[in-house]
């Protein structure tokens, strides 16, 4: 029955489907649990596939899979031929192990060859039941469904990235379905078709597939509505956010929402900005003050007022400014533009080369967040490049150890806000860590250095996304440990808040990178990879003062030291220790970063291949099926390619005999088959007698001569050529 | 075809109507040096046969009928007394001679059989511890009856393997047979055969036919059929290496007589049945079931794998 409803060709072209099917489940499976040997597993499934397809005789065929499986777990976990003496060895010894432990239902102590042997019973079974599914029921609905869940499931949950895996079930999913509906449909009906019927009706449903799926790839789709699920889903079950794996990446660089944050991202090399400047310092952008307990937020403190400045006036920000004499310029280039102006440390004015043509030039400062927008004509406008004044501010030592100033908390509310639902033990860590320091600088200080120490990590995969019910400080500070500038940074805003001391979320560019020296100004580059958040506390006396938290990052604060040397000395022992691990690090994260770009470049040919993979894989399966069908109708264009082939080359005394025995094959396509036992001469004559002349005899006495006679070269090949060329002609039109 | 053999066999024609292949058979046998055994019922021509073939070759022709009273000296020879000389003298039999018809040899009685068969075998006689050899050409062709016809004294099977060729007559078809009338009717067509070659060209003939090139592939060709006959359920007794060698040699004077110099599997496979029919022993439950030897020689062959490319090659 079987063989009335599929030829072979058929299911073979099925079978070359679920095959490739059925690496795309395995391939997850191999990159998630580390496991080698792929295609010796692919092997296995061709194997399982063609031993079914030929229907072999079950004991044959379970013997060759038993005898391919025992071969590849000796193989691989023994390392020894499975029929030497260590090979069966090991067997029998793996056999004992593993009987004792399934008698003692100890399956953790099943070993890995056994779990192995079970894996591959499974895909065993799993081919079985295709071939139901293929041949009994004509439907593969379920096995599509599973293998998209799966593939989704470990996309979504997991690093491995399905996206093509996806696009390549669908396309041979959708087409096996087409194959399968119709021969459903045919079989109910109780129709055959002849194949070219079949072709008609098959091609355009192919091709339709691949045009469909070809736009979906290219449609704009959707970004991931919840990058990472996995701390949410880990939470919800109380397993906690200890241990993260990555999920949603983002890319790193400035971008105005930062209600959410946390997860993973990539780094990007897109330059911004070039600055050339005297010094190397961080660019402000803004400042955030509302903590949402998952990001920072706009309070709105000032209800979105601006001050307008103009071109060379004097900005005023919440800032303090160095000595005049300090006066230093930095003209930047915008590379990447931006609608809003860059602030270093004690910014005093912005000069553009743009105001002769711009005269309605204006730089708006948002009280609340303190960015500055250039705007023409009451429009923002993104300015190519502008110079900026700024005098670094100095902060007396003696100020910052006698504070005078008390902190009016109603005046510095927005500052000191906290959500209701922050855990109390966040503050009760920022009053560990600060102790018994007493000024606001100290516990600052305390505060600053607490996690250069105490095994926090910089990173930039595998972050976290705090849950509904996480705090995202919370998170890093007691689960996680595992974070980028937004952790560190946040997370000292929210203890200094605990602790009473104003302090707001900065948003900017850290320094660059030095790409050109000029005197005693270089050029720096400002690239995506730099943007970075730090911290501003309002240290009284002198104002806001900005901090850096983050692991490997380093930002300066000019401070007079103008007290005792003992004094002096602790400063600077202290700031000894600030720098020292932060040297460390960046050594250790040089060679990391060498070593992720090589990783990057490779990721790329790897994402390059991923993405040909798909229309390499269509293009083989056209071929097989181009190919099935030209073997098929071998008998129409065979003979001609050949009659073309040997029309071209004459018939010549070296290559006389292998000539003669392709014209045979040629007969032999034509229908004229030579029985084993038929002589050559016999032959010749029934060829002879139907094209009603001597030329095949002629032909053949010449043959046997060459074959047969003591001396082969006294044939003259030459005077055969016109029954050569009668016969090719003969057989090819 | 060969032309001094094209000459023997339309001279055979003369007197014999619709003998072509018997006689074609029969020039193999001669010119491979073996023998000839025909069987058939009395009156088809055998002696007939024969006798243009002696005539065609310029050789001397002699007759031996065999009767059950046949004694061996009446075939090889005897020494008699002679009184003039005082001494025994030879008088040899007829078998020395070139070309003999043994006719019925299934009549006279197995020890008779035995004295034409060795010296058949071994081209000599040997009498009272005197050995003489026979001239060359040396042919024998012996008739037999049917065996299944009452009086005979079936041949032994390793004698038979004494015979290259066992032939079959049979009888002339209808329209031939009115033809054997009217030239019976004129005259005596044999009287007036005249040799077509001479003995020393014959002798040369035969020599050529020893030369005649045989492929190994060709070789290993007959090696399978003789094989074979070896492993076929009816058979009791396939044949012995001897019979390979008889076909190799038959296949030579076959191939020599196309006028070709080297052996093709067509000349094999043509002459099998004749080599090897006579050298089988069917199990009885296959005689009497209607199985004939070249039924199953016939089968072997269909069922043989041709060499098509030199034997290197394969």
């Amino acid at each position: 029955m079987k063989e009335k409803t599929f030829s072979l060709i058929e299911l073979a072209i099925y079978y070359i489907v679920i095959f490739f099917i059925l690496r795309e489940w395995l391939v997850p499976v191999m990159e998630l649990t580390n496991t080698g040997f792929l295609e010796l597993i692919m092997l296995f499934i061709a194997l399982c596939l063609v031993l079914s397809l030929f229907q072999i005789h079950f004991l044959i065929s379970g013997l060759i899979k038993f005898a391919y499986i025992i071969w590849f777990i000796v193989f691989v976990y023994g390392g020894v031929f499975v029929l030497s003496a260590e090979g069966i060895d090991f067997l029998f010894n793996d056999f004992q192990t593993n009987i004792a432990a399934v008698l003692r239902a100890d399956w953790l102590h099943i070993t890995n060859p056994f779990r192995t042997f079970l894996f591959f019973i499974l895909i065993w079974m799993l081919i079985y039941l295709i071939h139901h599914w293929i041949v009994v029921r004509m439907s593969v609905f379920y096995f599509l469904l599973l293998t998209v869940f799966f593939v989704g499931t470990l996309d979504t949950f997991t690093e491995y990235d399905g996206s093509f895996a996806i696009v390549r079930v669908m396309v041979l999913g959708l087409a096996l379905t087409v194959f399968l509906l119709v021969k459903r449909l045919l079989k109910q009906a109780n129709i055959t078709l002849d194949l070219k019927k079949y072709l008609k009706l098959a091609v355009p449903a192919i091709l339709l597939v691949f045009v469909m799926s070809s736009i979906a790839i290219y449609l704009p789709k959707f970004s991931p509505q919840w990058p990472d699920p996995v701390p949410f889903i880990k939470s919800a079950t109380g397993q906690g956010g200890a241990e993260v794996n990555g999920g949603g990446i983002s890319k790193v660089g400035y971008g105005e929402n930062d209600s959410r944050l946390g997860g993973s991202f990539v780094a990007d090399d897109t330059v911004v900005f070039l600055a050339e400047s005297e010094t190397k310092q961080y660019w402000r952008i803004e400042t955030k003050d509302r903590y949402t307990s998952k990001g920072w937020e706009d309070s709105g403190y000032f209800q979105g007022e601006l001050s307008v400045f103009e071109h060379q006036q004097i900005i005023e920000t919440s800032l303090p400014v160095g000595p005049e004499e300090d006066t230093k310029t930095a003209t930047v280039e915008v590379v990447n533009p931006y609608d809003f102006i860059i602030q270093p440390y004690g910014m005093k004015s912005v000069t553009s080369a743009m105001v002769s043509v711009l005269p309605n030039l204006e730089f708006m400062l948002s009280l609340d967040t303190e960015k500055i927008v250039t705007y023409v004509d009451r429009a923002p406008t993104e300015l190519p490049g502008y110079t900026l004044e700024y005098s670094k501010p100095v902060y007396l030592y003696s100020t910052l150890k006698n504070p005078t100033e008390e902190i009016d908390p109603v005046l510095f509310e927005r500052y000191l806000q906290l959500p209701d639902t922050l855990p109390t033990r966040v503050r009760d860590l920022a009053a560990e860590i600060v102790g018994i320091r007493e000024t606001p600088y100290d516990k600052a200080r305390a505060i600053e250095m607490y996690f250069k120490q105490n095994g926090f990590r910089y990173e930039t995969d595998n972050v976290a996304i705090p849950s509904e019910e996480q705090d995202y400080v919370d998170q890093f500070l007691f689960d996680t440990k595992i974070g980028y500038c937004d952790n560190f940074s946040t997370s000292m805003v929210v203890l200094l808040r605990s602790l009473g001391i104003p302090a707001r979320w900065v948003k900017g560019f850290a320094g660059g990178d030095v790409i050109d020296n000029h005197g005693s100004s270089s050029t720096y580059q400002i690239t995506n990879n730099d943007a970075h958040s730090w911290v501003e506390a309002y240290i009284p006396n002198v104002g806001w003062m900005n901090f850096e938290p983050t692991i490997g990052f380093n930002n300066s604060r000019s401070i007079e030291y103008d007290l005792s040397t003992d004094d002096y000395e602790e400063e600077v022992l202290t700031v000894e220790e600030e720098t020292e691990p932060d040297e460390k690090i960046e050594k250790e994260t040089e060679p990391k970063k060498t070593a992720a770009e090589e990783s990057q470049f490779f990721e790329n040919i790897a994402k390059f291949f991923e993405q040909n993979k798909y229309i390499l894989i269509g293009i083989l399966l056209l071929a097989l099926v181009g190919a099935f069908i030209l073997y098929k109708i071998r008998r129409k264009w065979l003979p001609k390619v050949y009659g073309k082939l040997y029309r071209r080359k004459e018939l010549n005394e070296s290559r006389f005999e292998a000539s003669f025995l392709q014209l045979l094959k040629l007969l032999e396509m034509k229908g004229f088959k030579r029985k084993e036992g038929q002589t050559l001469q016999a032959f010749a004559k029934e060829v002879d007698s139907y094209f009603e002349n001597g030329h095949m005899s002629l032909l053949t006495a010449a043959y046997e001569q060459t074959i047969y006679s003591k001396d082969a070269s006294a044939v003259n090949v030459l005077q055969m050529r016109e029954s050569w060329e009668y016969l090719i002609n003969q057989i090819t039109s | 075809m060969h032309r001094q053999v094209k000459a023997i066999i339309e001279n055979i024609e003369k007197v014999m109507i619709g003998k072509r292949d018997v006689a074609e058979l029969s020039v193999v046998a001669l010119l491979s040096g073996g023998h000839v055994l025909l069987e058939d019922v009395p009156g088809v021509g055998k002696t007939m046969m024969v006798k243009a073939l002696a005539k065609s070759v310029s050789a001397e022709f002699k007759r031996i009928q065999f009767t059950p009273d046949l004694l061996p000296s009446d075939v090889i020879g005897v020494s008699i007394y002679n009184p003039k000389t005082l001494q025994f003298e030879f008088r040899p039999g007829p078998i020395i001679g070139n070309i003999i018809l043994a006719d019925e040899i299934n009549r006279t009685s197995p020890k008779t059989q035995s004295a034409l068969l060795e010296s058949m075998e071994e081209a000599s006689v040997t009498i009272e511890g005197e050995t003489l050899q026979i001239k060359k050409p040396f042919f024998v062709m012996a008739t037999q009856n049917p065996i299944e016809y009452e009086g005979t004294y079936p041949l032994p099977e390793a004698q038979l393997d004494r015979f290259l060729l066992k032939i079959k007559m049979g009888y002339p078809s209808a329209q031939d047979e009115v033809e054997v009338l009217r030239r019976a009717a004129n005259s005596e067509p044999i009287v007036n055969l005249s040799p077509v070659i001479s003995l020393e060209e014959l002798l040369e003939l035969q020599e050529e036919v020893r030369s005649v090139y045989i492929e190994d592939s060709i070789k290993s060709y007959i090696v399978q059929l003789a094989r074979a006959t070896r492993n076929v359920s009816e058979v009791y007794l396939g044949v012995s290496p001897r019979a390979s060698i008889a076909l190799m040699k038959a296949a030579q004077a076959y191939a020599k007589m196309q006028d070709r110099d080297y052996v093709k599997p067509d000349d094999v496979q043509y002459l099998a049945p004749f080599v090897f029919g006579h050298r089988i022993i069917l199990k009885p439950e296959a005689r009497y079931e209607g199985v004939t030897t070249e039924d199953i020689v016939n089968r072997i062959i269909n069922k043989s794998v041709i060499p098509i490319k030199r034997y290197a090659e394969q």
